[in-house]
């Protein structure tokens, strides 16, 4: 097994007071391999997001407070200064944001903008910066880039943004990519597309990918490994075959019967009862237990430890562990 | 789902067609000024009055008939004739050669200080915006103090302690104006700050200089623009005001206000100066304010519909 690209170590990142933390992630660890693609799933505010974020130190801190390690290539990025990150940011991490229509500057051509990424990590002259824009545009899928290059984002669909912001995103090549939901505000015939192409791009460059999203169908496509998620905790971490196999975790087993099947009849979906409890309101024990169906007196107590089904398939639930299925 | 992957084939040809169409419909910001222009007689007649107040301005050596500092004892006190329209003051100047050549002065300080004041308060009211913390509350209390004073009240104070040459006014109205642009700057910065564009850029390593020059300073320009007009209608009234009240433009140089001065002394013998000053300040004045307010319903989106 090689080294892993990206480490992270006990990360934690909470909010609010001293004496009063409330904390949105964890004690996360994962580490990312060079060229995989690991898909980070879970509700809204199980702190996927927040995850990704702090791994680039883009959590404003004060309020937040971001303590662990996140070691990338042996650097530890939490210990970086903003200036030693910068030469991180957009050369060896892209970063792709969940907002196409938002996330690029609406008075700078795109072509500007992309061009933006190449000139503050590279020493190319003008003339070949603009030949990489627009080998990037064609690569993202855009048509008839010559002219679209000197193209405010106004004139673009919410698709076409989203490839303009995966060509800035992929513009000086990085060894890895975090796309934060990259496609949900993506209609499904784009959401398609999209994905088609970040898979093509995935080949021709050999990125790793840390893909975070609450689809499972996009993860069960695209990634390799999947790390499931919630209220600031992993609860299974397990490559893709084994995950959609044999779920350990019960959150995890939840998620995938509530996913709709074509081939089977269905009068009303699985749902998991409840929602995900607020950050600061589990100080202790097993965050999923208020909604879990196996739930034991031992889960209200201490948190489980991750234990391993296998050589890639990590989960923590005191139930399984004790083979309570 | 394939078959759509592969960039350049008849899915995305399509699309291209229909792309083409929305860049021809989408007006461009020149598009809307235009507009708003030829479609009010109001602003149609306030840009010509500007562009007439500038021209005189540019060209007020070749405009002017007379010198205007050339006094004259036999010609004092006349009425307008064919020689002098305006007629003449009580030392025998020409007072349309004087109102001309006071049009540069106008020009100069509604030019420069609203100018120096938006690079000042935007530079102010960025920093404050963008960094916020201490820095925010120290620039925000200093120009919380200036708005305090009413703009007036604080020209002629920094003017009666400085004296009155042209540097020393355009300083008070500079510091008189820079106020009113910090506060617009930060608020906008405070909103821009937010967007997801900026997060974006600091994701691709863009550095902290760079994002406020690149991605901050130019989503903010529309509301500055709109009040580097408006302003220019102040700072001429303003100036005026200075130069009347003797702590502005200091005779014999000519100057709206400071004929308007001249003319109230010697009033019982001659009204013309006093009219032709007071007449073309307000002219002048409401033009330019006109025109910054279509301007700003140019660039407002929800009035522009």
């Amino acid at each position: 097994m090689s080294k892993p690209l990206l480490e992270i170590r006990d990360l934690n990142v909470s909010f609010g007071t001293k004496d009063k933390p409330l904390c949105v992630v964890n004690d996360v660890s994962f580490s990312i391999n060079p060229g995989e693609a690991i898909g980070v799933v879970g509700e809204s505010g199980s702190g996927k997001s927040m995850t990704a974020l702090s791994i680039l130190q883009l959590v404003p801190t004060p309020p937040a407070r971001v303590t662990g390690q996140v070691y990338f290539d042996g650097k530890d990025l939490l210990q970086l200064s903003n200036s030693e990150l910068t030469s991180i940011r957009g050369k060896e991490i892209g970063f792709i944001f969940q907002e196409p229509m938002s996330s690029l500057n609406p008075v700078m051509t795109i072509g500007d903008q992309i061009d933006e990424a190449i000139m503050l990590h590279t020493d190319l002259s003008a003339d070949a910066r603009r030949v990489k824009v627009l080998e990037l545009l064609r690569l993202v899928g855009m048509p008839d880039p010559e002219t679209r290059i000197d193209v405010y984002p106004d004139q673009f669909s919410g698709g076409m943004r989203q490839r303009v912001v995966i060509a800035i995103a992929m513009a000086c090549n990085p060894k890895l990519l975090i796309a934060d939901e990259p496609t949900t505000a993506l209609d499904v015939t784009i959401q398609a597309q999209v994905l088609d192409m970040m898979l093509d791009i995935r080949k021709q460059y050999n990125s790793a990918i840390m893909l975070i999203t609450h689809d499972l169908g996009v993860v069960a496509e695209f990634c390799e490994r999947v790390i499931v998620m919630y209220a600031g905790h992993i609860l299974e971490d397990a490559d893709i075959n084994s995950l959609f196999a044999s779920p350990k975790h019960p959150y995890t087993q939840g998620l995938l019967k509530s996913v709709l099947t074509l081939t089977e009849k269905q009068h009303r979906l699985y749902q998991i009862q409840g929602s995900v409890p607020p950050p600061g309101t589990i100080k202790e024990g097993c965050p999923f237990r208020p909604r879990c169906p196996v739930r034991m007196d031992r889960c209200a107590v201490e948190m489980p430890p991750m234990k391993s089904y296998g050589p890639t398939h990590v989960a923590a639930c005191w139930a399984t562990a004790e083979g309570v299925e | 789902m394939n078959e759509v992957a592969e960039p350049g084939n008849a899915g995305s040809q399509t699309d291209n067609i229909f792309e083409r169409e929305a860049l021809a419909d989408e007006p461009t910001i020149a598009d809307a000024i235009r507009a708003v222009i030829f479609d009010r007689l109001s602003t149609k007649i306030a840009a010509v009055l500007v562009v007439v107040f500038i021209i005189t301005a540019v060209f007020a050596p070749t405009l002017a008939p007379y010198d205007p500092l050339s006094q004259s004892i036999l010609n004092i006190n006349k009425h307008p004739s064919w020689e002098h329209w305006l007629g003449t003051d009580q030392f025998g100047r020409d007072v349309m050669s004087r109102m001309i050549y006071g049009s540069r002065n106008s020009l100069i300080f509604g030019l420069l200080s609203p100018i120096f004041a938006a690079i000042l308060g935007v530079t102010l009211g960025v920093t404050a915006g963008y960094f916020g913390g201490i820095v925010d509350r120290l620039i925000s209390r200093v120009v919380d103090m200036l708005m305090a004073f009413p703009e007036l009240l604080l020209a002629i104070l920094i003017a009666a302690a400085l004296g009155g040459s042209f540097w020393n006014i355009v300083v008070v109205l500079t510091i008189a104006f820079t106020p009113g642009f910090a506060r617009v700057a930060r608020a906008s910065t405070l909103a821009v700050k937010q967007e997801p564009y900026v997060e974006a850029a600091i994701a691709a390593g863009v550095s902290t200089p760079v994002i406020i020059i690149r991605h901050i300073i130019p989503n903010i320009l529309a509301p500055i623009v709109v009040l580097m007009t408006l302003w220019a209608a102040s700072s001429i009234r303003v100036e005026a005001t200075l130069s009347f009240l003797g702590i502005g433009t200091q005779p014999p140089n000519p100057s709206w206000g400071n004929i308007i001065r001249d003319g109230l002394a010697n009033m019982f013998a001659t009204q013309w100066p006093i009219l032709a000053g007071g007449l073309t300040i307000t002219v002048v004045v409401l033009a330019i304010s006109i025109l910054g307010d279509s301007v700003r319903d140019a660039l407002d989106p929800e009035t522009n519909q």
